[in-house]
């Protein structure tokens, strides 16, 4: 992809942001969104997005691969790797060569390592005192992410979340949680959702994923009423 | 509809908060029988009474359990429910020594409903009347709606009163067996919460962790065949 084209498709991604904050949207299609464009347009090999738990626990709530492995590998981050650490020190984590930092977060550089990623930069999605969650970009090569890729990975978190905290900054603090714990919970049936699929079609968990993705774009419905329908048997994919 | 007897028996259990002891009440609400007992045994779970409401109720279990013979026996083993709505009169020869040893019993009718999950056995309902009586077709499929929910009530009461099973606190761990509960409602035709208590009751009768379970199942190393609704009434 030359830079012209690159370019054209960041506008592109930030214009569909500003459309789905405008005509109202789903957090958790939101973040699926935003993981896809970092994978699409940056020089990364996987993206996910952990949001806080009531418990203030991270967990994860979109990611460009459905594979149970990457997801495992960030669930761990979140509990002991850069992606924990960027959420607890609220600034940018960057891990250039996992072999490097592996005293520190053994059991998340090993994991890692056996999916081939050796890099990773984390994002804070904060605005000003508020930090709902962090966004993780991974690479199979080492060393640092370019400029270019930094600044248009943090454009694209900041827009997120100003989007995610905009709506919200009348109410109160609670609204904000529930509204993160709700996309946190609507991954409940979209996970069932996935095994449903992945047994109907006979296909793994992660095609399951792309088959509702596919879906809930084409009908320009959310991934939550998609799932939703799958789980009560509704709608067959 | 706010009278109808069977609803406010499924109602009273349902709002029962499961008191294991009161299980067999709500029978008597809509079914012209005049005691009514439970019992768990079976492949699953060990065999007790669990909940009586009369003596005689309680005595009908015993005599099965002690003689190894009875219609509740023949309710769980054939999956389905045995009437018997005169037995001064039946011709019935498969329970000698338990049709025996009730004749000094007052009793005129009998009859047993398998209590069932999935392929799990979880005991049966043994109902008695002291004079002879039919059930009509719509009460045999009340009683057995009514067992239905019994099973499950049952289930997660011997489910969440072992401490065998420590609580899946990862989030990843979650996650596998939020995919294997969509697996399994999709291989069983049911609802997402009774797919999550047929892996969490394979976790407890295999003593397992859930979350072994749900990674077998995302691997297709189990599968769940359909649940088998009781058969028809012999």
């Amino acid at each position: 992809m030359n830079e012209t084209t690159r370019l054209k498709l960041l506008f592109d991604a930030f214009a569909t942001f500003a459309d789905t904050l405008v005509v109202g949207y789903d957090i958790l299609d939101l973040l699926q969104t935003l993981v896809e464009t970092c994978h699409d347009l940056l020089d990364v090999d996987s993206a996910g997005i952990l949001l806080a738990n009531a418990a203030d626990k991270l967990e994860v709530v979109a990611s460009t691969s459905e594979a149970n492995t990457l997801v495992e590998v960030m669930q761990i981050d979140a509990d002991a790797g850069p992606c924990l650490e960027c959420f607890r020190t609220r600034a940018v984590v960057s891990l250039p060569d996992i072999d490097v930092g592996s005293s520190r977060w053994a059991a998340f550089c090993d994991t890692a390592r056996a999916q081939g990623i050796h890099s990773v930069y984390a994002i804070p999605l904060r605005l000003r005192d508020t930090t709902i969650g962090t966004l993780n970009l991974m690479r199979n090569e080492r060393g640092e992410l370019n400029q270019h890729d930094i600044r248009a990975a943090q454009a694209l978190a900041d827009v997120a979340t100003i989007g995610i905290l905009q709506e919200r900054t009348i109410r109160d603090a609670s609204t904000l949680r529930d509204q993160l714990q709700k996309a946190l919970s609507s991954r409940i049936i979209i996970e069932q959702a996935k095994g449903v699929v992945a047994e109907t079609a006979n296909v793994s968990i992660e095609a399951a994923f792309d088959l509702i993705r596919r879906h809930a774009r084409s009908h320009q419905t959310s991934l939550s009423l998609v799932a939703q329908r799958l789980v009560t048997r509704d709608l067959s994919l | 509809m706010a009278n109808d007897p069977f609803l406010m028996a499924s109602d009273a259990l349902t709002d029962s908060g499961a008191r294991i002891s009161e299980l067999a009440r709500p029978f008597l609400r809509f079914l012209p029988v005049s005691g009514a007992s439970i019992s768990t045994f079976g492949s699953f779970l060990g065999a007790e009474t669990i909940s009586a409401t009369d003596a005689r109720a309680g005595r009908v279990d015993e005599l099965q359990f002690d003689l190894g013979e009875g219609p509740c026996w023949d309710a769980l083993v054939n999956r389905r429910p045995v009437l018997e709505p005169d037995l001064a009169s039946t011709s019935r020869v498969s329970w000698p020594a338990f049709l025996e040893a009730i004749r000094e019993e007052e009793i005129g009718a009998i009859f047993a409903f398998p209590l069932l999950f999935g392929p799990l056995e979880i005991g049966a309902v043994d109902l008695y009347s002291i004079a002879p009586v039919s059930l009509t077709p719509e009460q045999q499929g009340q009683a057995l709606a009514l067992s239905a929910i019994v099973s499950r009530i049952i289930l997660r009461h011997a489910i969440s009163s072992t401490d065998n099973l420590p609580d899946e606190t990862t989030t990843f761990s979650r996650r596998l067996i939020h995919q294997a509960t969509g697996m399994v409602l999709a291989q069983l035709g049911t609802t997402a919460e009774d797919a999550h208590l047929v892996i969490q009751a394979r976790a407890f009768a295999e003593n397992r962790p859930m979350r072994e379970i749900a990674q077998d199942v995302i691997e297709r190393r189990i599968r769940f065949a359909a649940l088998t609704e009781p058969g028809p009434i012999l």
